[in-house]
């Protein structure tokens, strides 16, 4: 399942990102992002970070850094800890406390 | 299917009909191809000037980029090389100054079901199926069912027809789509990017664009009914327009529509008897120096060798 989404990405990437050039508010767009997702969360958890990401990119959003979260930092509510493309984990502020507490999920 | 999609089913075919009502009642046009033809034309620019909202926003948040130049060549100058990096900082600056130039995939995502509600619609029409507004349009579907453009039934398809004009006609529009969308990427290649941007990895994705583009539009132009093409097609052509305008007006720094630009207002000064303005003074940009940020973010040009040192 996992391969057969990865492939369809690649599709998807190699074909329509190409037509329409970069319209993506983020960084990564949110078919590398997709892709990324599902490379490192499987099939499952990727496509739901993807759709995540999908929901959040429109053109009233403020777009900016969004990395693909690491397995450690998953979270499948809220921003993930290390997602901001900050060199020092530092996106406490933005985090539950609970997990910014850990110091396992931070530097992950 | 159709039932999630029959509140988009209706919309469409009422706006045709709309349409319909306007060139066959009002300009009393006595030809079924010609007005059904115009009234899919009718509903692209419909839905399409819904959008220019989104499309002056995206300006004007262009606009205000020309005041983050400074700042952008500084990121530029400090992670050359570092594609990836240079990218990531160049978004958190948009985010931070709130001049994100990306109008996100939703404004092409929104159209997608209208699209499909269009070939529903025009599906049913070749079957003699009713759907959206059309059972209660007799009249009207008879209408749709017999309209031809050229000998063409604009509900047919490549692949439902025997008719030789249905497939020399889908053949044309695919030609078409093909030249449009061509233009459109060129046109934003040539007249609004630097230099620099147009040379190593981008001309690579070009090529290969240029190979897989024909085959979409082919497949697309062969499965749909003539009057989706239409629309497409229709579509296409509203996207280029769109695009010349915004390269004449909002040229990217550095680029060969910038300078064509500075000429206009020069010549406009000039003619005015005002005294010409230095165009060194309002974007402090050297020629072909500045990526385009409106446009695509491009790699600078790297050699193979060269990027193995950094590797090192």
């Amino acid at each position: 399942m996992t391969k057969l989404i990865v492939a369809v990405l690649k599709l998807y990437r190699l074909v329509v990102s190409q037509l329409y050039g970069q319209t993506c508010r983020y960084y990564p767009s949110c078919s590398a992002y997709a892709l990324g997702a599902v490379e490192t969360h499987r099939a499952v958890r990727g496509s739901w970070l993807a759709l995540r990401r999908l929901a959040r990119c429109h053109p009233w959003c403020a777009g900016g850094v969004d990395l693909v979260p690491t397995t450690d930092n998953y979270l499948w509510w809220g921003r993930a800890a290390g997602t901001d493309g900050e060199d020092e984990p530092s996106a406490g502020h933005r985090q539950p406390e609970s997990i910014s507490a850990i110091p396992a999920c931070r530097g992950a | 299917m159709d039932t999630v999609l029959a509140p988009l089913l209706w919309l469409v075919s009422y706006i045709m009909m709309g349409w319909h009502w306007v060139f066959a009642e009002l300009l009393g046009i006595n030809h079924d191809g010609v007005n059904w033809a115009l009234s899919i034309i009718g509903l692209v620019i419909v839905i399409r000037t819904l959008l220019i909202p989104l499309f002056v926003r995206q300006i004007r948040s262009q606009r205000k980029m020309q005041l983050l130049q400074p700042q952008l060549r500084e990121l530029q100058k400090k992670y050359k090389g570092d594609r990836e990096r240079l990218q990531q900082e160049m978004m958190k600056l948009y985010k931070k100054t709130g001049t994100n130039p990306f109008a996100s995939c939703l404004p092409i995502l929104l159209q997608a079901p209208f699209l499909f509600s269009l070939f529903r619609v025009l599906d049913g029409i070749a079957r003699d199926r009713p759907r959206g507004a059309f059972p209660n349009h007799e009249d009207l579907f008879e209408s749709a069912g017999r309209a031809e453009v050229f000998g063409a039934k604009l509900a047919d398809s490549f692949l439902t027809t025997d008719v030789m004009q249905t497939r020399v006609l889908a053949m044309i529009m695919v030609v078409g789509m093909v030249v449009s969308q061509y233009v459109t990427q060129r046109q934003i290649m040539r007249k609004n990017m630097p230099k620099e941007a147009l040379e190593g990895p981008f001309a690579q994705q070009q090529k290969i664009l240029l190979y897989v583009l024909p085959l979409v539009f082919l497949f697309s132009g062969v499965y749909f009914p003539l009057g989706t093409v239409l629309y497409w097609l229709t579509s296409n052509f509203w996207t280029m327009g769109q695009q010349l305008y915004v390269i004449r007006r909002m040229p990217a720094p550095g680029s060969d529509a910038e300078k064509a630009q500075q000429r206009r207002q020069a010549e406009k000064a000039r003619r005015k008897g005002l005294t010409v303005a230095d165009p060194e003074e309002k974007p402090e940009v050297e020629p072909g120096q500045e990526n385009g940020e409106a446009r695509r973010q491009q790699p600078k040009r790297t050699s193979r060798s060269q990027r193995k040192k950094k590797r090192r």
